[in-house]
């Protein structure tokens, strides 16, 4: 599904922040991505988010080069992907079941066609009973969940998630990651970004390690 | 999602009732409303103005060229050893006698009168001053008369001149069409000052929305679909500052009209009237200040779509 050969990144003409990453993720799959600051975790998340390009190298992604696809083929390539920011990047003057619907409505359906599903997400995920409350009503750990499920109510073939547990305690970090593992059970690859070596312990998934923009699989 | 995830949980769901209206992705407060919708109010007014004046100024420099067209006058000044009253009926006859003249007639000793008022004073007896002597010619059709043969006609009569107006027109014409130009110059400026004020507002509602953007790219929204919402946003008010500045400068005329009426001298006041038709604008100038309406709010939204584009093609990464 995923596949680096040789890549590289920088911008403009600065230093290669990400360097030679060959890897390959498998359809299904769920791997923690760690390193420390700066070691170009964002930027490696932002390359499978499809908003940046490789400098040099290969990036497959659903078996196509993406350095060769056009604007639009790009964009909806992007659909088959979701994010989860640190930050929760929620619209303020949103409410959470607006937010949650929001990669749907951009896709131009109406709401009567997806009001059943983002309300049964949103039970899901424990909101249910705050569907109508906006972000700054929020906990931190509310406003994690409503953006998990914004990023899964498009059905997404993979999930990024950069520092998802960063605004979070510990209990509740146990919590939002077992959330994302129920979502790789069904069938979503996961890559969550993390600095938090606990989660690695509690959870026996594989991680891939950057260092110095390079990467390295382990488990 | 929802329900392949519900598949595999324990967790029945409620449906519970979504929130009755759907907030609009780009708030309405976000855009820089009131001064946007305030600057096009003006300029909508100052286009409705203008575009009012033009249209005065031309059905009035129609109606100049087409009254003055149809007439000519022929001059009658005292000689000595003539009769201005046999000159007169000579001149008369000889106007009647031309193809294409409909009337002629002298004007009164007491019109002439009345006619010199301005410049002499009332109340004076001209009868005891030798003053020239107007017949005024009325023509059919401008095109069919035989003017040529008029004033040839004419020589046979002492004192006798034929005023044609022609110089008159055309001053007239060139300054209508002088003012005409003038005032579809000052609306181009102004479409273009509008087109220069909606980017730098497009420009700063899109830096101020930038996380709405962000995050709307990042869940895989075109930047069609970006600029669509935000040129919603930026119709609604270039429509709702158009009929403001509109019905202000239709406001405008109708006082203006009213004042002229009401406040000036009669004689000024026809004076005006005569000049630009008592500024009356007519259904067909405010139809045409209506139509700036929709021309000022399809301007604002294409200009900010066209902006929001740009803005989004430097800054999606796609």
């Amino acid at each position: 599904m995923i596949e680096f050969s040789n890549v590289g990144l920088r911008y403009g003409h600065g230093p290669e922040i990400l360097r030679d990453l060959t890897f390959r993720i498998e359809p299904g799959s769920f791997h923690f991505l760690t390193g420390p600051s700066g070691s170009g975790k964002t930027s490696l998340l932002r390359l499978l988010l499809l908003s940046l390009r490789p400098s040099r190298g290969t990036l497959t992604m659903f078996g196509r080069n993406v350095s060769a696809l056009d604007h639009d083929s790009l964009l909806d390539m992007r659909r088959h992907i979701g994010i989860v920011f640190q930050e929760f990047r929620l619209l303020e003057h949103l409410t959470t079941f607006e937010n949650v619907a929001l990669p749907l409505r951009v896709l131009g359906q109406p709401e009567s066609a997806y009001r059943s599903n983002v309300t049964e997400l949103l039970e899901w995920v424990g909101l249910g009973e705050r569907m109508d409350a906006l972000p700054a009503l929020l906990s931190g750990g509310e406003k994690q969940r409503a953006a998990i499920a914004r990023a899964v109510i498009g059905r997404p073939d993979i999930l990024l998630a950069d520092e998802p547990t960063g605004n979070v305690d510990s209990e509740l970090s146990l919590r939002l990651v077992r959330l994302f593992a129920e979502l790789n059970k069904l069938g979503t690859t996961i890559i969550l970004a993390t600095h938090e070596l606990s989660l690695l312990d509690a959870f026996k998934f594989p991680h891939m390690t950057l260092n110095d923009g390079r990467v390295t699989m382990n488990g | 999602m929802a329900e392949a995830v519900l598949e595999r949980t324990v967790v029945v769901a409620t449906a519970k009732p979504a929130p009755k209206r759907t907030a609009p992705i780009v708030p309405e407060r976000s855009v820089a409303g009131r001064t946007l919708v305030l600057l096009i109010a003006i300029m909508t007014f100052l286009s409705g103005v203008t575009l009012g004046g033009v249209v005065l100024v031309q059905k009035s420099a129609i109606a100049w060229s087409s009254d003055v067209g149809r007439e000519v006058t022929i001059q009658i000044r005292p000689v000595e050893g003539e009769v201005m009253d046999s000159n007169i009926r000579t001149a008369i006859a000889l106007a009647e006698a031309t193809p294409g003249v409909t009337d002629a007639h002298a004007i009164s000793l007491e019109d002439s009168e009345k006619l010199l008022e301005p410049w002499l004073g009332s109340g004076l007896d001209l009868s005891q001053l030798e003053i020239p002597r107007l017949i005024v010619v009325e023509l059919g059709d401008p095109k069919e008369v035989d003017l040529p043969k008029l004033e040839a006609d004419l020589k046979s009569v002492k004192g006798a001149t034929l005023e044609t107006h022609a110089a008159w027109r055309q001053q007239l014409n060139t300054m209508a069409g002088t003012l005409v130009f003038s005032g579809v110059l000052v609306l181009v400026l102004i479409v273009l000052a509008t087109v220069l004020a909606v980017v730098f507002a497009t420009r700063g509602t899109m830096a101020s929305n930038r996380e709405i953007v962000d995050v709307l790219h990042f869940i895989g929204a075109s930047n069609s679909f970006i600029a669509g919402e935000f040129q919603g946003r930026f119709l609604a008010l270039g429509l709702r500052g158009g009929v403001i500045g509109g019905l202000g400068a239709v406001a405008f005329f109708f006082l203006i009209a009213g004042a002229a009426g009401s406040l000036m001298p009669e004689q000024q006041s026809a004076q005006l009237g005569f000049l630009f038709g008592r500024f009356s604008l007519g259904i067909d100038g405010i139809l045409g200040i209506a139509a700036v309406i929709p021309v000022i709010a399809a301007l604002t939204a294409i200009t900010s779509r066209l902006t929001v584009r740009r803005f989004l093609s430097q800054t999606s990464g796609l």
